[in-house]
């Protein structure tokens, strides 16, 4: 039954987040194994159900009413206590400008009869990526949070696990829910999951960067209630999928709730860390890895993105939509050449994080039924790819004690499987025919039709391309040194290959999900399908075919001609070619310089600090990104 | 699939390598004349790779055939969906994995040399991607779709529509080639700071590998430019083999440039112009009939 399992999917997390406070330590590893195999259940469960509506009326809903409003209450007092307590004045500011808001929405909006819950096929998939990323990723944490907390000397597990099963549960809710003042609470509770895990380490960084997370989403919080409470008193809309009804694709009803629809979707851009909300993300990174693969992949970025697809309806094609389009273009490009100049594995993560959401964003806002099938895509294959890069940066930190991509080159020789397992995760980023790349090829011939958007998405995707390569070639890169032995641990490597797994199963099968899942839920959102066909192994498009069954041909044929030739030719291993001045027994990368002494050679990638480094871009991105805002708001009221 | 494709597949896997190897020679006997030497015999390449497959597979690191492997078969991949008229925005993906596959074999090498070259050649496809991009971008908007089978059907050349990404097209042939002054990540000069950059640690039948990759590769970068004027088939051709022996005697009168004085060029200069030409498409709307 979808109710039970509705239900179940907001219960079962909470259960788990109070289970690993009561339990032992050492019991954590089972109850992980445990979640992992009930999310997966559960969310398969939820896909068999099938979509429905899920309405819920008296004598149930007066409870769960009074439930959200004390939440609700709880989550405001406590933004409130925590920021005076360490003395943040702009966030205490910001907790009391949402507190007067919760207070009008209180007295003065019009209360609802009743709430309902819409499982549609995007939620369905977002219900698959919160469930089974998310627990793969708690499940990765069982193995990696006692090394690094044995480093930092740490002793706040119990905090870690409830916040981020809490965690999963809110993220549940928030993409089930329908009624938007539910759907708020869920949005806050997110927010207040990831203040606790940012500022996990309880140092002054980890504290500084958790009240930026939480200031900068507090104003995308605030800009979400202002367009709730535009929407109840002005048009009496108290549903998400009451806007998409209301405005249909029509012009005209369009443009009268624009200004509610650019708010809300002002919300989505904080949530996701969108140009200029960037830094909180970025500021994110300072928590534990496993906090950062939730963050940038199956949760927190994904609300942002999940509600401006979800409001395609109200903006596709109009002079909104292009502002949106245009915006997130702009942070693709201008992220992808920010990571371009990062040395931090990590940073580089997040800024692609930040990239691949404003091609979302930009898809959305293009808002063809082809575009919003690769945003819907995106979002999907951006989840798995990005969850597996940052565990195996977590893995690859704790193997050799650095995040420095310099650091990485001879990983290949040091950590075989962990570095395959990263490097498929960087080629499914950027190369056909795994999903990342095919969504990018779709959106950039949806997004043909508009100039200035394609020409930022081609611009960024050459970034794209060059700052993985980088990175992809130094892990691969072999060294004579085998000095780091990895530590195998099922619980971190069962999670890793899982993942790696995914990445290629829901490559092979894309046109079975886009049928079953994108094509449906275009149709609710457009009431048209994008014209695509996915016969003889081709992606085909009204106006392109992306062939990805015969690159899974040709690759398959690479590795057997490998595979093959391997032990022909009488193979022999040598030493590098170092002008006749190396080889000496205990370094072989040495040179002889001119005082007959020995030097070693050293050479690094090529990262253009001067051009694209983050003093160079950030304070131009913050002013486009403002402009662009503040001209996406204009266009919502009609100037 | 029927009979036709099939020897159609079939003559490009077996012609193609045949005129590249002869373009490589022809390529080395023109450079040969120009210095005033007499040269290699036409066929010179072909000896080359014979020879080197008969030599001893010595490896740095085992898996470093592999990438090569991934070059070969992906160049060869790309030329066919470009014979084949498929979709170009793909074809350019595709063409991206070969780019990557060898600078990746390049760097899985650890050489410093090999390195130093790898980081060389990234540094270019930021260069050349965008322009190939555009160039495909210019096609859908002549025809209304990424498919080639549209340009090939057209009566009139492209070319007269998009002079400027021409013009840009064959800088980018200049850098794929790899030859001067763009000639800075693999060179067959010996050049001390270089050496072989990413193919250092190549010989024998990796090596040899890399050679009929290139065959292929000269067949398929010369194809981009045949695009411009498909529409009467021996025009293509020729312009082909003009921008071919352009390159050449380019080759031959200029000094390698640094890196960075490329990326310039192409971020200003070709980017521009390459814009330009779009927005000049967008704004006059015309269709190649």
């Amino acid at each position: 039954m979808i109710e039970n399992t509705v239900m179940l999917l907001i219960i079962v997390p909470i259960l788990f987040s109070l289970l690993f406070v009561a339990l032992p330590k050492s019991l954590y590893k089972y109850l992980a194994w445990a979640f992992f195999i009930i999310g997966v259940a559960l969310s398969v469960n939820l896909v068999l159900d099938g979509t429905g509506v899920v309405q819920i009326g008296e004598p149930n809903f007066a409870m769960f009413e009074n439930i959200v409003l004390i939440l609700e209450v709880l989550i405001i007092l406590f933004i409130l206590a925590v920021s005076a307590k360490y003395k943040n004045w702009p966030t205490l500011g910001l907790g009391i400008v949402s507190a007067a808001l919760f207070a009008y929405t209180f007295t003065n909006v019009p209360g609802v009869e009743g709430a309902s819950l819409n499982i549609d096929q995007f939620s369905q998939i977002m219900i698959l990526i919160v469930n089974i990323v998310g627990t793969a990723i708690i499940l990765f944490a069982t193995g990696y949070m006692d090394e690094y907390e044995e480093h930092r000397h740490l002793n706040r597990q119990k905090i870690f696990y409830f916040t981020m099963s809490f965690f999963l549960g809110a993220m549940n809710g928030l993409v089930m829910a329908d009624t938007l003042g539910w759907l708020f609470l869920f949005w806050e509770l997110t927010t207040l999951c990831s203040f606790v895990l940012i500022s996990y380490n309880m140092d002054e960084e980890g504290i500084n960067n958790g009240f930026r997370a939480l200031a900068l989403n507090l104003v995308g919080g605030i800009a979400l209630s202002i367009g709730i409470i535009l929407l109840a008193t002005k048009y009496e809309i108290s549903t998400l999928s009451g806007i998409g009804t209301y405005a249909g694709t029509d012009a005209a009803a369009m443009a009268t709730v624009a200004l509610p629809v650019a708010l809300l979707c002002i919300g989505g851009f904080a949530k996701s860390a969108q140009m200029p909300f960037q830094s909180w993300l970025l500021g994110a990174m300072v928590a534990p890895t496993p906090v950062s693969a939730l963050l940038h992949s199956s949760t927190m970025v994904n609300a942002g993105v999940f509600l401006v697809v979800k409001l395609v309806p109200a903006f596709a094609g109009s002079s909104l939509g292009t502002a949106i389009a245009v915006y997130g273009s702009f942070t693709f490009v201008m992220c992808s050449a920010l990571a371009l100049s990062q040395r931090n594995a990590k940073r580089v993560l997040a800024y692609s994080t930040i990239a691949n959401l404003g091609l979302i964003i930009a898809s959305a806002g293009i808002g063809t039924p082809l575009a919003v099938a690769a945003a819907i895509m995106l979002i999907l294959f951006h989840a798995i790819s990005k969850a597996l890069l940052f565990l195996c940066t977590g893995e690859i930190e704790h193997t050799i004690g650095s995040r420095d991509i310099e650091d990485m080159s001879g990983l290949i020789n040091k950590a075989p499987l962990l570095t395959t397992l990263a490097a498929l995760g960087m080629v499914s980023m950027l190369l056909p025919p795994f999903g990342v790349l095919l969504t990018k090829w779709v959106s950039m011939e949806a997004a043909s039709s508009n100039p200035v958007v394609i020409v930022f998405l081609v611009l960024g995707s050459a970034l794209t391309t060059v700052y993985y390569a980088k990175w992809l070639g130094t892990i691969l890169s072999s060294s004579m040194d085998k000095n780091a032995v990895p530590h195998k641990k099922p619980e971190t490597y069962f999670p890793l290959s899982f993942l790696g797994l995914a990445i290629v199963v829901t490559s092979i099968f894309v046109f079975s999900i886009y049928n079953y899942f994108i094509k449906p839920q275009v149709e609710i959102l457009l009431k048209t399908a994008p014209v695509i066909s996915g016969q003889a192994g081709q992606f085909t498009s009204e106006i392109g075919a992306f062939a990805y069954a015969a690159i899974f041909v040709v690759l398959a044929l690479a590795v057997l001609i490998y595979l093959a030739t391997k032990n022909m030719f009488t193979p022999r291993t040598s030493s590098y070619y170092m002008c006749g001045e190396n080889n000496l027994e205990k370094d072989r990368l040495m040179f002889r310089n001119g005082l007959c002494s020995y030097e070693k050679s050293s050479v690094s990638n090529i990262y253009l600090q001067n051009t694209f480094g983050e003093s160079k871009l950030t304070t131009l991105g913050y002013a486009i990104s403002i402009i662009l805002i503040v001209i996406a708001l204009a266009g919502g009221v009609g100037l | 699939m029927n009979t036709n494709d099939i020897l159609l597949a079939v003559l490009v896997l077996i012609g193609a390598p045949i005129i590249g190897c002869i373009a490589s020679g022809i390529d080395r006997k023109i450079t040969a004349r120009l210095q005033g030497r007499v040269g290699p015999p036409l066929l010179q390449p072909y000896y080359d790779v014979k020879k080197l497959l008969s030599k001893d597979n010595m490896v740095v690191n085992p898996t470093q055939n592999f990438y090569v492997i991934v070059y070969l078969v992906f160049i060869v991949l790309s030329l066919l969906m470009l014979v084949f008229k498929q979709d170009f925005l793909m074809i350019i993906f595709v063409y991206t994995v070969a780019s990557l596959a060898l600078i990746v074999g390049g760097m899985s090498t650890g050489s410093p040399y090999a390195r130093v070259g790898s980081s060389r050649e990234i540094m270019a496809i930021l260069s050349y991607e965008p322009v190939l991009i555009l160039y495909a971008l210019a096609i859908y908007l002549l025809t209304g779709t990424f498919k080639l089978t549209a340009v090939l059907d057209a009566s009139s050349p492209m070319l007269m529509y998009t002079p400027l990404i021409f013009i840009a097209m064959i800088v980018v042939l200049n850098i794929k080639l790899k030859k001067s002054p763009f000639d800075y990540s693999t060179s067959h000069h010996g050049h001390q700071e270089l050496v072989k950059g990413m193919t250092t640690e190549y010989g024998g039948p990796g090596f040899a590998t890399i050679e009929i990759a290139h065959f292929y590769e000269y067949v398929f970068l010369t194809g981009l430019i045949f695009l411009f004027w498909a529409s009467n088939p021996i025009i293509g051709v020729l312009l082909g083999i003009i921008a071919y022996l352009l390159i050449i005697v380019i080759d031959n009168i200029t000094a390698r440039v640094y890196w960075q004085w490329m990326l310039k060029l192409s971020w200003s200069v070709l980017l521009i112009i390459s814009i330009v030409n779009i927005a000049f498409l967008y704004v006059s709307g015309v269709q190649l009939a």
